[in-house]
């Protein structure tokens, strides 16, 4: 064990913070040329662009050394707005379940950033309980499409998405994980019907999908008919590495601790309140942490592939340490935090106080809700074994 | 001691419940708040015939007598509804202003106004620099002979857009932070030099920036003692802290109702949600704290009502503990509805965005800690 980067890491790191300064965005330019073209030379890089995916499919075969030390260099530099849909999360399905012939046809243009994808996992009736799902597929005769027919919920960017990765039900046999065979379609089509779901903050991120007589071609099932839920799974523990955000939660609290800076308190400011910099110090302290049980996480990784049931403690860990920046920035802002519609009064920061506390609630409720990643660890890490439980 | 109701008050709480009831959804609502002052002209009326605004002010007045008590219990009930209607701001807060510090004569003009709802007041005491502290004072009033003559701007003035006068804590003497030397004006909100922009907060209610230019005030409007502004200032800020919490303490007994109700419905993995014992803990938590802040809220409110020497005291802690367990509680039940406790169709998300309004109101939780600790 050894905490100090080697030269030839500090190399890396120099290269690394080079290329982030020497492309960042010039304003006023046009953004979406600007973020293709960094996808294009990132990519020249040796797959930079892609840095989770393994080498045989163009990734970077980084070290988790090196993965650290892009992370943190991300995170306080600018770099393109990148949903992880595709990228991060369908695309590792196709590498490991998907024919040579889907990877072909769908992975250039997810790396290229050229085509949007959603995933059409959640329904009204299955949110924690995802394999409850009822968008019902049929075959047809001829063995050669499916038809679909459902309704998706809580939909992330359905509205700009071109094509969805969809569970679906295709047999009802035996227990509820079995028989769900995983999809993909485009959106853009007389049968999909995308409806915006306005949610506590006031955003618009999230849907509701109606899908209607989608016919899908056989050749865009990934994996085998019924055998679904295992490319599903596998999905979700991608999905919830990504969504602990340690790297973002280091930046957002030094912006934190700034702002409080700002924040006048008598003839001080709140960084002087005793109360508030304890609350700061706590959380600094779970931020060092978790920032290596993310490491200890990507080394598994690594050496083992999947990330593993350690992705869930990342998960508990890195949405609760989001959730506690957000509620001291709203704290922060005191009362100004309740102006609301736009209204500019006092500090800048404070204006979306409240918006930005009230939509990182749901981080604890997306991609697994806190009490079914803390039945996941009992049962998958811990072995404790239960029949109360939502996982049965 | 005795926790029991007398008749007249039974008799207040079971017509505002009715009210409550009767005139409120999240529908109806959200249609007062489209209203031109951001609330209903009927509501307001009813509250006004129904004899609610005159409550806390004294028989000589038009009112009935009550006190911070008969306050909690509307409180309390118009908290179950998220009611828009500024009860607080006009009847509680400037209102009490006027009762506790103006003159006789002032008193006489104004407060049947106030009670009959043809009046409508709003308490201007925050400014951009001053956070939580009522001692922070910039908004000047210079001596101008008979008049006082105020200049400065006053920030997130609840019901300020459609309040017809305005009660503003002026600086007369001494420097920014001084405790003495703050003096408390009534101002007619249309007077010349009075600028007003309102705006929406969080919980769908009004506030508004407003600026003070050569504002030119009676000194007859001036309530209180000249310099003496703060401590009438504080027990206003109480009352209004009592007010909130009754009605966060209303609140919170919704959203940990609904929560049980919707946790009952709701099938997963083959069972009601709320067949998962961590669940069931977690809504044994959010009552227990409702419970527990509804005690605090009796506490400070009696400690306050008979004018105890814990008065202050009492205050603090109820409002520490209410904005810390109202966020709780509000959390809690957004977490148990999953997603759909994230939407604006469902009402507990509208309860919870009020609860953190009235967190940060008056001083959040950190800062009544302090000044219980201090």
């Amino acid at each position: 064990m050894d905490i100090d980067l080697g030269p030839d890491d500090l190399a890396f790191q120099k290269e690394v913070e080079d290329f982030l300064d020497s492309n960042a965005y010039p304003s006023g330019t046009d953004y979406m040329a600007w973020r293709f073209g960094w996808f294009s030379k990132a990519a020249a890089k040796g797959g930079w662009d892609v840095p989770k995916w393994p080498v045989e499919f163009g990734g970077p075969g980084w070290t988790p050394t090196q993965h650290y030390i892009w992370q943190k260099a991300a995170a306080t530099r600018q770099t393109p707005l990148d949903l992880p849909f595709g990228p991060v999360m369908l695309a590792p399905m196709l590498m490991q379940y998907g024919t040579k012939e889907q990877q072909e046809r769908f992975l250039p243009d997810i790396r290229a950033r050229k085509v949007n994808w959603c995933q059409g996992y959640s329904e009204p009736g299955a949110g924690s309980d995802l394999a409850n799902l009822k968008t019902r597929a049929e075959l047809s005769a001829d063995g050669q499409h499916y038809t679909v027919n459902g309704t998706k919920i809580w939909t992330t960017a359905a509205q700009m998405a071109d094509w969805m990765f969809c569970l679906t039900r295709t047999s009802d046999d035996g227990k509820k994980q079995n028989g769900i065979t995983f999809l993909l379609f485009p959106m853009k089509q007389a049968g999909v019907e995308v409806k915006p779901i306005i949610t506590l903050g006031g955003a618009h991120t999230v849907n509701m999908v109606h899908i209607t007589d989608v016919k899908v071609p056989v050749e865009d099932r990934v994996g085998e008919d019924g055998k679904g839920w295992s490319v599903a799974k596998g999905l979700l523990q991608h999905e919830r590495t990504g969504i602990a955000g340690i790297s973002n939660s280091i930046v957002a609290l030094e912006k934190l601790k700034g702002r409080a800076a700002s924040v006048k308190r008598g003839t001080g400011t709140l960084m002087d309140d005793p109360g508030f910099r304890t609350k700061i110090a706590e959380l600094e302290i779970d931020l060092l942490a978790t920032e290596f049980t993310e490491l200890r996480s990507l080394a598994a990784a690594a050496a083992g592939g999947a990330p593993g049931p350690a992705s869930s403690i990342l998960k508990l860990k890195g949405t609760d340490m989001q959730q506690r920046i957000q509620k001291l920035t709203m704290q922060a802002g005191g009362l100004f935090a309740a102006a609301w519609g736009g209204k500019k009064v006092g500090p800048s920061f404070a204006r979306d106080g409240m918006s930005g506390y009230l939509a990182s609630r749901a981080y604890t409720i997306y991609g697994g809700a806190s009490e079914v990643q803390k039945d996941v660890i009992a049962k998958n890490v811990l072995g404790i074994t239960g029949s109360r439980r939502s996982d049965r | 001691m005795n926790f029991d109701l007398t008749e007249e008050q039974q008799l207040v709480v079971d017509s505002v419940r009715r009210f409550v009831k009767d005139r409120y959804d999240l529908e109806k609502r959200g249609g007062y708040m489209k209203g031109k002052r951001g609330f209903s002209d009927a509501n307001w009326q009813s509250m006004a015939d129904l004899g609610w605004l005159g409550l806390a002010f004294g028989e000589a007045e038009g009112g009935f007598g009550g006190n911070q008590i008969d306050v909690m219990l509307v409180m309390e009930e118009f908290g179950k509804g998220m009611v828009v209607e500024p009860f607080l701001a006009s009847v509680v807060l400037g209102g009490g202003a006027v009762k506790r510090g103006g003159t006789a004569a002032l008193r006489e003009a104004l407060l049947p106004g106030v009670i009959d709802g043809s009046h409508q007041l709003a308490l201007a005491m925050s400014e951009e620099q001053s956070r939580f502290d009522l001692n922070d004072v910039l908004t000047s009033a210079r001596d101008g002979g008979d008049h006082w003559i105020v200049n400065g701007q006053k920030s997130m003035v609840q019901n300020g857009g459609s309040a017809t006068h305005l009660v503003v804590s002026c600086r007369t003497a001494g420097g920014q932070f001084d405790e003495t030397g703050i003096t408390m004006l009534l101002v007619d909100a249309n007077a010349e030099g009075v600028t007003r922009q309102s705006f929406p907060t969080v919980d769908g209610l009004q506030a508004a920036e407003i600026g003070f230019k050569d504002v030119r005030v009676s000194k007859a409007n001036t309530l209180g003692g000249v310099g003496e502004g703060l401590p009438l200032l504080q027990a206003v800020v109480n009352d209004g802290i009592l007010a909130i919490c009754a009605e966060a303490v209303g609140a919170m007994e919704v959203l940990y109702k609904d929560t049980i109700e919707y946790t009952q419905q709701r099938i997963q993995f083959d069972h009601p949600l709320a067949d998962f014992q961590v669940l069931q803990h977690r809504m044994v938590e959010m009552f227990m704290e409702t419970e527990q802040c509804k005690s605090m809220l009796f506490r400070a409110t009696m400690e306050v009502a008979g004018a105890g020497a814990q008065a202050n005291r009492m205050v603090h802690a109820l409002k520490a503990l209410v904005g810390k367990q109202a966020i709780f509680v509000g959390e809690s039940a957004v977490q148990l509805h999953g997603g759909m406790g994230m939407t604006e169709e469902l009402r507990v998300g509208h309860f919870f965005k009020r609860l953190l309004v009235i967190d940060a109101m008056f001083g959040n939780t950190d800062h009544h800690l302090h000044k219980f600790a201090a």
